[in-house]
């Protein structure tokens, strides 16, 4: 797609977002506004062209937007549903306003104790334990763990997922038991982010079709991670067990299938070969209590006019959260590596650290919320010596006060 | 219900114990006389309400033949299902539109979903019992019942014993009858309360 029609495409979504919350009573819509005070120091993020560890950076202290969001589903029968979730960040993309998902769900009813999910469309794949909320957001932090970072800005779904769970909960059993699979596009430019930049703890999720970075700036430059450039598809498939209300255990194999020497001939940029495991588990427990472990680990891969390269990442976190009433207390410790390998040799690239990140969240009621937080990431870089950003060895802590108020059929 | 309040001058009492001794509240409990005609109790109309993206109540024990209907006391549409055996059905229920209610004709437990809200789950159980309740607080049951000898099921959707164990018998003379049953495993630890339905999402 050509970036003009890619913004007319936004546009007509966003439109048609609204006109369908306007027009059919049976729609569900929600509208957030999410205004932050940030107080940080270190790099500008990635986002805006810098080697940042964190959502903002350099001199983007002070009152910032954090999300305005839109989203609208609506019941197209009763089986089948259109689900749009539009949002600006008040930061410099390509495109202003767009969409981080939107998708056609085919959900028949349960029958004989199986149910089956089918998704057409640009969705997350499930991997997060912590993105549970409406607009992939996380009841527990702003800023997302490291993985789930990576995840909201670099990988997401466009093409068809399928679930089938069986559920013993309904017939008598502890727990429930479900695979997924899915085949997708558009995801050839996963991982060109992640080996320039490396890990952050960010709660900017890239639109469709938007980009990452400045384009004047290396090393990530403005990378596209909703592109396709070899016309193969990647697939995923995945695992999920359920005991009660309680435990969930997931893991999934992603792998774009990326033709790791196909190279854009008009904008140069490579298909990034991104494949990962990922694993996690969440317990919920008596009195408010939540702990969540997840693992990620893979590697992503160029191979331009047959010059190898690789960057294989690993990463891991652990939340513990408590809930008393409407307010959540949540602490989560990350562990991020990012390997840089050129012909076998370890050269350029990497990265290693670890963040430590505090919430506390009031939710006053059904649409006021309001979250002070604090991150605080410790970090060696290669690139970030490298490009003159700052010490191979840094750190950058970020304070933020967000206020949000939901309108809406459908607040939390 | 209905036929508790008839005149018999007996009095059953079905007390439920926890492993450790603990009287444990909610268990349905039906008796079924082992001789002469059972006729299962008068149907009765219920109201299994939709609430917060919850069943409102989480069960619900009615005779054969009884009517529920499902109102929908949310904002949001719910799509309530049931797969179960003994009541197959679906129904659409959309923001302000009524809908008939549901007969239940067959004895057995109806296990209820909600095709949009996956975590929603609540049963209504059907009993063809002519006596039949829930426990109270001190883990027992009463009902003033006709004097012979019953057969006693109880159930509960958080009760892990076998079914052997979840059935004695009891004769009630012009004294009454009293009939203790210890379970033998915990019960299945409580739906966790408080945490917003909002954050099943993902």
């Amino acid at each position: 797609m050509g970036p003009l029609l890619k913004r007319a495409a936004s546009l007509a979504a966003a439109l048609a977002a609204l006109t369908l919350a306007r027009q059919a009573a049976a729609a569900d819509w929600e509208l957030d506004l999410d205004g932050r005070l940030v107080s940080v120091n270190g790099p500008f993020p990635i986002i805006a062209g810098g080697l940042g560890s964190t959502r903002f950076g350099g001199d983007q202290s002070g009152a910032r937007l954090g999300r305005a969001r839109f989203a609208v589903t609506q019941n197209l029968g009763e089986l089948w549903s259109l689900s749009l979730d539009a949002s600006s960040w008040g930061d410099r993309d390509k495109i202003p306003v767009g969409l981080t998902e939107g998708y056609l769900l085919w959900r028949p009813y349960p029958w004989a104790g199986y149910r089956l999910r089918v998704k057409t469309g640009a969705f997350y794949a499930p991997v997060s334990l912590e993105n549970r909320t409406a607009g992939w957001e996380s009841p527990y932090t702003l800023s997302y763990s490291a993985i789930d970072s990576w995840i909201a800005q670099e990988v997401r779904t466009i093409g068809t997922e399928a679930q089938l769970d069986w559920l013993g909960t309904h017939t008598g059993h502890d727990f429930d038991v479900g695979l997924t699979g899915a085949v997708f596009g558009w995801n050839d430019g996963a991982g060109a982010a992640l080996a320039g930049g490396g890990f952050t703890l960010t709660d900017r999720q890239s639109v469709l079709w938007g980009r990452v970075g400045n384009p004047a700036v290396p090393p990530v430059r403005a990378a596209e991670p909703f592109r396709e450039l070899d016309g193969r598809p990647g697939v995923y498939g995945g695992f999920e067990a359920r005991y009660l209300d309680r435990l969930v255990l997931r893991f999934l194999h992603y792998d774009n299938r990326a033709d790791p020497g196909a190279v854009d001939v008009v904008s140069h940029t490579a298909a990034w070969d991104t494949t990962f495991n990922s694993a996690g588990m969440r317990f919920d427990g008596d009195h408010g209590w939540t702990g969540i472990f997840q693992w990620l680990s893979g590697s992503t891969y160029i191979s331009p006019g047959g010059e190898d390269e690789r960057w294989p990442f690993r990463a891991h976190y652990v939340l513990l959260s408590k809930r008393f009433g409407n307010h959540t207390l949540s602490a989560r410790y990350d562990w991020f590596t990012v390997e840089g390998y050129r012909d076998e040799g370890e050269d350029d690239g990497w990265q290693r650290g670890h963040a430590s990140t505090l919430a506390y969240i009031f939710q006053a009621d059904a649409r006021w919320r309001f979250t002070l937080e604090w991150v605080h990431v410790v970090s060696t870089s290669y690139n970030r010596e490298e490009l003159g950003q700052g010490d191979a060895i840094g750190s950058q802590t970020q304070t933020q006060l967000a206020v949000r108020y939901a309108f809406g059929t459908s607040p939390q | 219900m209905g036929l508790m309040f008839r005149t018999w001058g007996a009095v059953l009492t079905v007390t439920v114990l926890l492993p450790d001794g603990r009287p444990q509240p909610g268990i349905v409990v039906t008796a079924y006389p082992t001789t002469g005609p059972s006729r299962p109790a008068a149907p009765v109309e219920a109201v299994m309400d939709q609430l917060n993206r919850a069943f409102e109540p989480d069960l619900l024990v009615i005779p054969v033949s009884s009517e529920v209907t499902f109102p929908n006391s949310d904002t949001v549409s719910h799509q309530v299902y049931s797969f179960s055996p003994a009541k197959r059905f679906q129904l659409p229920l959309y923001r302000g539109k009524p809908y008939p209610p549901e007969r239940f004709e067959q004895p057995g437990l109806v296990t209820l979903g909600c095709n949009i809200h996956d975590e929603m789950l609540a049963y209504i159980f059907v009993t063809d019992a002519p006596f039949f309740g829930r426990t109270a607080a001190d883990g027992a049951w009463s009902a003033e019942v006709p004097n012979g000898r019953y057969r006693i099921l109880i159930w509960h959707p958080r009760i892990r014993d076998e079914d052997q164990d979840l059935r004695d018998e009891v004769t009630v003379a012009d004294a009454g009858g009293t009939l203790t049953l210890h379970l033998k495993k915990p019960l299945r630890p409580a739906p966790l309360e408080g945490r917003p339905h909002s954050w099943d999402r993902y």
